[in-house]
């Protein structure tokens, strides 16, 4: 006969109830787990989707490590047309420049009820902090411009509405994580683009979502200065020319005219992404651009690594700190909660005793209810986790190896979590029953 | 004397607790003897050790020194017993309340001491039934504790007693809680049961109504038997009496 089972039948509204709570716990350890693998992903899906085999960024002799850690976590940049230098080298298969960098634009808020719930919270506990008429402010929507060379890699890799881009000027396609819509126009930079198209699941290490547009607008975008500015600082790069003007008036004009061409050139790009042949050695490649080209080149791994080691080292260990003190915190809730079990069933665990029940009987009741509640508990959460996950701002990534390995962890925990109501209930003397102890 | 014609046998059982200025001697050489299908009662006044004694006999607490034979073995003969094993296929227990486990079935506290001797569940089920419709509560079998009646409670405390056909039963003021018709119900119950499946049954009571029940009163006093002369008759009293003072099944207490 099993009596945990019985147990739990009978008292199955207190059982369930305690289950929930622990199932809540759980639900939030198996939400961190997924945060942080949502924040890796994240990290590694622009070089992932990408389909580079190198990335080539700028080096830099007086850098200790040799070279920048760009295009994503450090400022890059490089000439456009050494990609002709890099794709002529033995071994590579395509070159592509990509320009890259954070953008915004401003959007009015369309506040939804919880973060009109949240301002309200906020506006309680740090009104100091909150601007007022922060809610009717607008919002800045920040994105990473992504600026490929059509036809080649570092373009979207999946359209799901609307279409690619095909002109070589003013097209975008965004990912639907900006909440742009197919035909919108937008200005960045000098000019107004349309958004053509809208992909799905790119973002960058930081969340933010990416935006496609040509080599040529992206450099655009991000590269060209002001028109004024530009008018202005004509005279300052001219002034050398000046003496040079006196005796030389066409030479000197000529030169002011190239210099200021040199100031305002936009052909510069942050990476070139490097498609490799079959069979090449990655790093027989990576070793000829460095000693050939003078420019810092890292493997795909080594760019994921420098983004999610680079900026989010401290959050991914702190998120997984937390994670294990929640399990641990699950496994006193589970232990109390136990031990509670146990203390209000003292008196039948007692008459177990007199009636001769053997130890194991006793342990085997107060383990199977703790395993039941832990795997319960465990699949429970799970299963609101996974309930949940799509409405998380930021990618949540719970999968079933991690819950397998959360059933795991919380049998060894209920496990642990029971000893103190087992020793309990091997305690409690059988005379108890005929009022004797 | 032949041990075996004896369910229980008690010899000189000393049970002492505490040690120096703290020792206290609760029992101070019990003997009794029992044969199967017997009830007897237990009398005593309060810390009289008639609680001791029961628990003694009924293999809860060691004595300090003695001898006690339960069918025929000598619990403490040899080598430590297992006491645990030794309650599951011996003994029995009714207790003034009835003690179920609230989350079990009438049904299934009956089947619990089956249950914990390993019964095969086919033929441990039959046994129940049996019981509950000997004791006629058959009809009650699904309900658990809260459903059911305070004499009904008492009743499947009495099937689980029997469950595992033990050779002695204690019971500690059974109808200690019931008013008087029920009480004595219960009485008649027991002294069914103990000659039904040939158990020993020892009853603690107070009350001096039911002793007409009983084959045999007996009354500890400061730790020790002594006779009781105002028993009341009952009609095979004088054959089964056997209770004494100084020997095991020594002389009979009332002739």
């Amino acid at each position: 006969m099993n009596l945990a089972i019985r147990d739990v039948r009978y008292h199955r509204f207190k059982f369930f109830s305690s289950t929930i709570g622990v199932s809540l716990l759980i639900m939030v350890v198996v939400a961190i787990g997924g945060i942080i693998r949502g924040v890796i992903l994240d990290s590694a899906t622009i070089i992932d989707e990408t389909g580079a085999d190198l990335w080539v960024v700028q080096a830099h002799g007086a850098h200790p490590q040799g070279g920048t850690l760009g295009p994503f976590v450090e400022i890059s940049r490089l000439p456009q047309q050494i990609y002709h230098a890099i794709e002529v080298m033995p071994g590579v298969a395509q070159a592509s420049p990509l320009a890259t960098a954070w953008e915004h634009v401003k959007v009015m808020p369309r506040p939804t009820r919880l973060m009109k719930f949240m301002y309200m919270n906020a506006l309680l506990n740090t009104a100091a902090m909150v601007e007022p008429g922060w809610m009717a402010m607008p919002k800045l929507q920040r994105f990473i411009v992504i600026g490929y060379q059509l036809g080649k890699i570092g373009g979207p890799p999946l359209i799901v509405a609307g279409r690619g881009i095909q002109a070589s000027h003013y097209e975008m396609v965004a990912d639907v994580k900006t909440g742009f819509h197919v035909g919108q126009h937008l200005r960045l930079g000098n000019f107004d683009y349309t958004v053509v198209g809208l992909t799905k699941n790119m973002v960058g290490f930081t969340a933010d979502p990416v935006v496609y547009t040509t080599l040529t607008d992206a450099q655009n975008i991000l590269f060209q200065q002001d028109p004024n500015l530009l008018r202005s600082q004509r005279p300052r790069i001219a002034q050398p020319f000046t003496d040079l003007a006196a005796t030389q008036p066409r030479l000197a004009r000529r030169l002011a005219v190239t210099a200021a061409a040199s100031a305002e050139d936009t052909r510069s790009v942050n990476a070139i992404a490097v498609k490799l042949r079959p069979g090449v050695s990655a790093k027989k490649v990576a070793d000829r651009i460095t000693r050939w080209q003078h420019l810092q080149v890292y493997t795909a791994p080594q760019a994921v690594n420098l983004q999610l080691m680079g900026s989010n080292r401290l959050i991914l260990f702190q998120l997984a700190l937390f994670r294990d003190i929640l399990v641990l915190i699950a496994g006193v809730v589970i232990s109390l909660i136990l031990y509670t079990f146990t203390l209000d069933k003292l008196r039948e665990i007692a008459l177990l005793k007199l009636l001769g029940a053997r130890g194991r009987v006793i342990y085997r009741m107060v383990l199977q209810e703790a395993l039941f509640m832990g795997i319960v508990g465990t699949l429970l959460g799970s299963a609101l986790e996974l309930l949940i996950e799509p409405y998380f701002p930021r990618r949540v990534v719970a999968t079933y190896g991690d819950i397998a390995q959360m059933l795991l962890a919380m049998t060894v925990v209920t496990l642990f979590a029971s000893v103190l109501a087992v020793r309990r209930a091997m305690r409690v003397d059988p005379r108890a029953v005929i009022g004797m102890e | 004397m032949e041990r075996r014609a004896y369910a229980i046998q008690a010899e000189h059982l000393v049970k002492v607790y505490g040690q120096g200025r703290t020792r206290v001697e609760v029992l101070k050489g019990v003997n009794l003897a029992m044969r199967g299908g017997e009830l007897w009662a237990l009398m005593g006044p309060s810390g009289s050790g008639k609680t001791t004694l029961l628990t003694i006999l009924g293999l809860v607490t060691e004595p300090t020194q003695g001898r006690l034979c339960i069918d025929g073995e000598d619990i403490y003969g040899g080598k430590r017993p297992d006491l645990a094993r030794l309650r599951r296929e011996k003994t029995g227990f009714v207790f003034q309340s009835p003690n179920l486990i609230p989350f079990l079935t009438a049904q299934e506290n009956v089947l619990l001491p089956l249950s914990l001797i390993g019964a095969r569940r086919q033929a441990a089920r039959a046994r129940v039934m049996q019981l509950l419709e000997s004791l006629e509560v058959a009809e009650r079998a699904d309900l658990y504790p809260n459903q059911l009646s305070g004499g009904e409670k008492q009743r499947i405390a009495i099937a689980r007693a029997l469950a595992n056909s033990p050779k002695l039963i204690m019971a500690d003021e059974p109808t200690a809680s019931l008013d008087a018709g029920r009480a004595l119900g219960v009485m008649h119950l027991l002294r069914q049961a103990a000659r039904k499946h040939d158990t020993a049954v020892l009853v603690v009571t107070h009350d001096h109504r039911l002793l007409g029940e009983v084959d045999h009163v007996t009354r500890i006093m400061d730790g020790r038997i002594v006779d009781v002369p105002d028993a009341p008759p009952t009609p095979d009293h004088r054959r089964l009496a056997t209770a004494s003072a100084g020997r095991p099944g020594g002389r009979p207490a009332r002739s």
